[in-house]
């Protein structure tokens, strides 16, 4: 049969590893990287949260400001749960979409609540003498993250 | 209103005329400490034309608020396109495939771990790259071939 330009996809022809192998290799993987977090082989962690509707990269000593109001008293030690990637030099663990909660903790401190700077929102028509002028003043809260830790719960 | 001592004639703030003026020149004029003005030439002292500047740079700063997230995410898409040709996949491949693996971080975290975390954007890239081989598989062959490993979907119930 002749070859037209529609007889072959128009990518690459593909070949994914073998099955059987590719398990092996996976479940070596998953073994080497449960004993580098047993044996702490791991220097700063990373983690990526998702908090207040907004995704945030931190680490250990970190500080976070959020444009809305916590219900938590300064001083206050809040767990966040939904991480969505965890990463160190070495390895990364990411979760899809979120990692188990067994796997990872991260704590933070509230540490201070107070308010932003008054932004000005003003409207102007021009020869219609309409001006409105209104000041925003939003609750800002700031976290200071404690501590990131991982347990070598893999599978 | 009475004055007693006539010799230091203070402005009083609520009264006056000048104080009113002296409201919206604060935010064009110098400020105490002699640092430069943020409005330049006569804007930054003669009231008529301070308050159209500061009427003008307020709208302007309300509209921009808006579009500073367009801008932003423009930003960062562009951004994780440069990142994903260095790893050979282009970014509609990218992202479309990041996805359908249930990964869903947003382009902004995908570009700060561009920039930061090159080695772990570079496991995102491979991920995306395995994704897409299978799904190619999975179109040709049709049924009754091994399903892709990367293309399970996770239940969280």
């Amino acid at each position: 049969v002749a070859k037209t330009s529609l007889t072959s996809p128009p990518w690459p022809e593909v070949k994914l590893p073998d099955p059987v192998e590719e398990a092996k290799f996976h479940a070596e993987v998953v073994q080497k990287v449960n004993k580098m977090i047993a044996a702490g082989q791991y220097g700063r962690l990373f983690a990526v949260v998702h908090f207040a509707s907004k995704q945030w990269k931190i680490t250990s000593e970190d500080l976070i400001m959020m444009d809305n109001v916590l219900e938590a008293e300064c001083g206050d030690r809040i767990r966040m749960e939904k991480v969505l990637l965890v990463g160190a030099d070495d390895f990364t663990l990411i979760g899809r979409p979120l990692l188990g909660r067994d796997l990872v903790r991260v704590e933070a401190t509230v540490i201070e609540k107070t308010e932003s700077w008054p932004k000005i929102n003003m409207r102007f028509w021009k020869r219609h003498n309409y001006q409105r002028k209104k000041i925003i003043v939003t609750p800002q809260t700031v976290l200071r993250i404690n501590t990131i830790e991982i347990f070598p719960c893999l599978s | 209103m009475v004055v007693l001592s006539a010799a230091r004639w203070l402005r009083s703030r609520l009264t006056d005329r000048f104080w009113r003026g002296q409201e919206g020149l604060k935010y064009a004029c110098q400020s105490g400490l002699g640092q430069p003005a943020h409005f330049r030439g006569r804007k930054n002292r003669c009231y008529r034309l301070a308050v159209r500047s500061v009427r003008r740079a307020f709208v302007k700063s309300t509209k921009a608020r808006r579009e500073k997230k367009r801008f932003l995410r423009a930003l960062w898409i562009t951004r994780i396109e440069a990142a994903s040709l260095e790893h050979g996949l282009k970014y509609p491949a990218f992202i479309s495939n990041l996805l359908k693996s249930q990964v869903e971080l947003n382009r902004k975290m995908i570009a700060d771990l561009a920039i930061y975390e090159p080695k772990t954007f570079k496991s995102l890239a491979a991920l995306a790259q395995r994704r897409r081989q299978e799904g190619f598989l999975a179109a040709l062959g049709d049924g009754k071939e091994p399903e892709g490993i990367f293309s399970r979907i996770v239940h969280h119930y």
